[in-house]
């Protein structure tokens, strides 16, 4: 049975992968909640503010703007820290990609179709243009990338727990 | 004896009727009015070739912490809880959508009803050819009483104007002849520039980065948001910023 070396080049992405989105996701929560500010605002005017921005993306009804904007902020901050933890690997890598996924979908459009809009990303305003694209493109790479691997190397025994070659 | 007296009568005849025209000459014309005489021909001469503009004033005003607001561009109440600054450029196609979807709501519902003070902010940006333009005569329209008008106008018409350049005839088209007079006389004298500079300034401390952006100051708090508003999303952003206690 093949052995996992403790030390490849997919076990040092996924740990990269975990670290950096892990960051990215709890900061990005953080910030949508408090705005960057201290004290922080109302949390219904934080939120507000945020489904302002998520609605300026013009693909989510007025409802699910405020769903995601009601929702997402702590969902993000959730799936970072069970991303750092490292429970149920394979579970929380996937959404986080499909998550980055649809909003680098969402920002490709926006871009291609000229919108002037914030990005909404963190608390400080960021108009939306070709840097913001290439941003989040590494970032879904990332996370393609630690998904992947992270199912390559579950298939994988562990090295620590991998039975000992039988004596000849 | 008599001789001499009748030689000499003629000499001192002439000369005392030669000061006493000399000294007629300088009693009569002082030196003061000879100088403003040359002065007001002056004035005569060079005559304005524009009618003046007419007196306004430039004054600013501060309302919750805002300075430096121009009180013909702004509109409500000046104890409202929400102060709402707009900063715009009317040759920028998200503005007008802004501008005629959005602010015109607000307009009706949050600033008649006491809730909003809106501040209109003039932020022509350098690539668009006739914004300056169109900034200066909006200012002027607003100071003769005429700002929503004339703003209507301006955005309603914007593809006409910004590919002819006619920004005055645009705004002529909303204005009486007179109201029109007084509007060219005070963009020409360049009265109410110093006032767009200032809006400029203030932008960039914010800073803008692109239009159109709303500043929304609240207890203190500012809160800055670039980009076009759906009325529906931004009624719930202000009902919550209204009812913060």
């Amino acid at each position: 049975m093949m052995q996992s070396a403790p030390f490849n080049y997919r076990r040092i992405i996924i740990w990269i992968g975990r670290l950096v989105l892990a960051a990215i996701f709890i900061y990005a929560g953080y910030a949508k909640i408090t705005m960057g500010r201290s004290p922080r605002p109302p949390l219904g005017v934080a939120l507000g503010f945020f489904e302002m921005q998520v609605s300026s993306y013009q693909i989510l009804s007025r409802e699910a703007s405020r769903f995601v904007a009601h929702t997402l902020p702590f969902a993000e901050i959730a799936l970072g820290l069970l991303l750092l933890i490292g429970w149920q690997l394979r579970i929380w890598a996937t959404l986080i990609t499909l998550i980055i996924g649809g909003f680098f979908a969402s920002v490709v459009r926006a871009y291609a179709m000229g919108l002037q809009i914030n990005c909404g990303c963190f608390a400080k305003p960021e108009p939306l243009d070709g840097m913001t694209v290439l941003r989040d493109g590494a970032l879904l790479l990332l996370a393609v990338l630690m998904t992947v691997f992270v199912y390559m190397e579950a298939r994988k025994p562990h090295p620590w727990n991998a039975a000992e070659s039988p004596t000849l | 004896m008599e001789e001499s007296v009748n030689r000499r009568l003629p000499v001192v005849s002439a000369s005392l009727l030669t000061l006493i025209a000399c000294g007629t000459l300088l009693l009569a014309v002082p030196p003061d009015q000879k100088s403003q005489t040359a002065s007001s021909t002056a004035k005569k001469t060079a005559a304005p070739k524009t009618p003046e503009a007419p007196a306004v004033s430039t004054a600013t005003i501060t309302v919750s912490g805002v300075a430096d607001i121009d009180p013909t561009k702004a509109f409500g109440s000046k104890s409202a809880p929400v102060v709402v600054e707009i900063y715009s450029d009317f040759q920028c196609p998200a503005c007008k959508q802004l501008f005629l979807n959005t602010t015109q709501k607000v307009m009706e519902n949050y600033v008649n009803t006491g809730k909003v003070y809106l501040v209109h902010r003039d932020f022509p940006l350098p690539m668009h050819a006739y914004s300056r333009v169109a900034a200066s005569y909006s200012r002027a329209a607003a100071h003769i009483g005429k700002c929503e008008p004339v703003e209507q106008a301006l955005f309603q018409n914007q593809e006409k104007w910004e590919t002819n350049g006619d920004v005055k005839g645009t705004v002529a088209s909303v204005l009486s002849p007179a109201e029109m007079k007084k509007v060219q006389a005070l963009v020409d004298a360049k009265t109410l520039e110093p006032l767009i500079e200032k809006d400029k300034q203030l932008g960039q401390t914010v800073p803008i980065t692109q239009t159109p952006t709303s500043v929304f100051h609240s207890r203190g708090q500012n809160y800055p948001y670039a980009g076009t508003l759906n009325y529906d999303v931004l009624k719930d952003f202000l009902d919550q910023l209204v009812a913060q206690k």
